[in-house]
């Protein structure tokens, strides 16, 4: 199997002196494709850190990270935006969509960067709409859709750019029981049938028992790697 | 077409403040265009109060006539020139004169006098001697008839009908020449300059007193495009000028008009910068409050993806957008306001600007260029102080305000 994600030796420090605080120690983990991998731990544990640094949205202070066998520290500014444009989908806990912008528009937004042809921007919309249970409600704005439904255009818009990865920090944490196992079905669902490789830092047990690889951090450090 | 379409509806997120300053861009240009009308307007007023009143917007002197008004520095051959003068079409009216320095006593008092031989139907195109007369009658070619201001008038202490007594030198014989005049008209120009010291005779009676027949000391010329007189380099005044005589617009006659003018443009200058510079904190403050509230949406936005120009160029957009926006109602707004002040004047009351009364209304003048150039020095300016907090929207790091929100 090909490693899509491969972090080496990860050292990440906050604050200074007395207040330092070391959140993320050493840590080196190699994730492969169509993997669904949750990284678990309690609160302060590194697991954010670990998936920004991942997702290139934070520097380490030491050691490296390969998405599909690229260092993304020798990348520029604009590289690395390219790369997380294409290569990457962020999904985030509170949903994070432009207010301003309808459902289809949101997700229409990340491939209008790409450069994707309108037709095909539309058809891919129309798809993921459909993907994630939302045929219908394209064009409502983020306040006229619930919370669920709002993270269901999140997923659909971290899917549309047809990404490697998708890296989900606490995706479920603001829904309720029920729509979170809807969204998390429709993920799965999109791993098994699309080998896409998904990273989840979480506590919630549904995420868990559906992951096929939990990795528990403690104080920065990994403490456990269990595939299922 | 979706980054317009997002920095648009951006900019009605929060609709108070957008509206704010857009008023506060449109206020400024609406300002700029006013002043700059006002000093037109202004303009406007003091070089018709020069070249409408008396000296007219051109004239023909001997070339050393202007520098001391010696009598006998007169045109030669006027003749030939007002043939010249004739046959131009831009000019629309020409008066010959004669202009001596002479004594004007009545039975009570005497005083000094520049006197003016006029040819008083020609004047009629060139000056405003007769819209300044307050009492009595103009000037009908009468070997008699005297003219004189107000402020003279009351010196002399005289009525309408008294009789007054010119004296001058001759210029044929450089005797002495006297004449009795009856006053029959007195006038009020404004400028006390003109109303203390001009006395206005008819040509011809001028000619035979100063023993100068057929001679004039200058021609003032009215033009029918005034902004024709302001070229030095004039063809007429080129085919007028030789070796005797000089023709000269107003520029060249005033030049202290001329910088006054300058100055003008240079206040408006120092307007326009005091506005832009406060135009500026408003637009940079307006545009960090709102990037302030979406630094989350930012940091989303740059983790998704989109790079730091395509930031920069969201915020630059929503800046242009709120330019134009504000660009449209404040040019609407000057239009409507400057096209009533130009109908209706300020009231300024009367007032005196280097010897050039200003009586009444000062009427603003729109000028096509008011409403290409400062709308676009606006937007440069929208979008040069929307500059900072654009660039700093682009660096705003991704987990920083991903943390900063949760």
């Amino acid at each position: 199997m090909t490693n899509v994600i491969e972090t080496k030796n990860l050292l990440r420090k906050f604050g200074s002196d007395e207040t330092e605080i070391i959140a993320l120690n050493k840590v080196s983990v190699e994730i492969e494709k169509g993997e669904f991998t949750a990284i678990i731990g309690p609160s302060g544990s590194g697991k954010t850190t670990l998936l920004h640094l991942i997702g290139g949205l934070d520097e380490p202070d030491d050691g490296s990270v390969f998405l599909s066998g690229a260092n993304i520290a020798e990348m520029s500014g604009n590289e690395l935006s390219d790369f997380r444009r294409d290569h990457i989908g962020f999904i985030f806990q509170a949903y994070n969509l432009i207010p301003v912008l309808s459902a289809q528009e949101n997700i229409e937004y990340i491939m209008l960067l790409q450069g994707v042809p309108a037709a095909e921007r539309k058809s891919r919309v129309g798809d993921m709409l459909n993907l994630v249970g939302l045929e219908g409600l394209g064009d409502r704005r983020p306040a006229h859709l619930s919370g669920g439904q709002q993270q269901r255009v999140a997923v659909a818009r971290a899917m549309a750019s047809q990404p490697d990865i998708i890296l989900a920090d606490e995706p479920t944490a603001n829904l309720d029981s029920k729509t979170g196992i809807a969204l998390l079905d429709v993920m799965r669902e999109l791993n098994e049938k699309q080998n896409m490789t998904f990273v989840f830092s979480t506590h919630d047990q549904k995420i868990m028992d559906r992951a096929t690889r939990l990795i528990h951090l403690e104080d920065g450090a990994i403490e456990k790697d269990e595939r299922k | 077409m979706l980054m317009f379409k997002l920095a648009w509806r951006n900019l009605f997120r929060n609709v108070r403040r957008t509206i704010l300053t857009c008023l506060l861009i449109s206020s400024s240009l609406v300002v700029l265009i006013l002043v700059d009308g006002l000093v037109l307007g202004m303009v406007d007023v003091m070089v018709g109060g020069i070249t409408k009143t008396l000296e007219g917007e051109a004239q023909v002197n001997h070339r050393d006539f202007r520098t001391n008004l010696e009598p006998e520095y007169f045109i030669e051959d006027p003749v030939g020139v007002i043939n010249i003068i004739e046959t131009d079409n831009e000019v629309a009216g020409y008066a010959p004169r004669v202009i001596i320095g002479g004594m004007v006593a009545s039975s009570y008092n005497t005083t000094g006098g520049l006197i003016y031989g006029v040819d008083a139907e020609r004047e009629l195109e060139v000056s405003r001697i007769k819209d300044a007369l307050i009492e009595g009658e103009y000037l009908s070619g009468g070997e008699r008839e005297l003219l004189m201001g107000k402020p003279m008038v009351d010196l002399l202490e005289i009525e309408l009908g008294d009789r007054v007594v010119l004296t001058a030198a001759a210029v044929d014989t450089n005797e002495i020449a006297q004449e009795l005049f009856r006053l029959t008209g007195v006038l009020e120009f404004g400028p006390e300059e003109i109303d203390k010291t001009y006395i206005f005779i008819n040509l011809k009676k001028a000619q035979s007193l100063l023993g100068m027949q057929g001679h004039v000391h200058q021609i003032a010329l009215q033009f029918n495009d005034p902004e024709i007189s302001r070229k030095p380099d004039l063809p007429l005044f080129q085919t007028l000028t030789d070796d005797e005589v000089e023709a000269l617009g107003w520029l060249d006659l005033q030049p202290s008009i001329g910088a006054m003018i300058e100055m003008s443009s240079f206040s408006t200058m120092i307007v326009g910068l005091v506005l832009f510079l406060l135009t500026s904190l408003g637009v940079i403050n307006s545009m960090f409050m709102s990037i302030y509230e979406r630094i989350y949406e930012f940091g989303v936005s740059k983790a998704i993806g989109t790079t730091p120009f395509q930031i920069t160029q969201l915020v630059l957009i929503e800046a242009l957008l709120l330019a134009l926006l504000s660009c449209t109602f404040g040019l609407l707004m000057a239009y409507l306001i400057g096209d009533y002040f130009s109908e209706n004047g300020i009231p300024m009351g009367k007032m005196e600007v280097s010897g050039i009364v200003v009586d009444g209304n000062m009427y603003t003048r729109l000028a096509t260029y008011q409403f290409i150039h400062f709308p676009i020095y606006v937007t440069l300016l929208t979008l040069t102080a929307a500059l900072y907090p654009a660039l700093y929207a682009s660096k705003i790091v991704p987990t920083q305000a991903l943390q900063r929100a949760l």
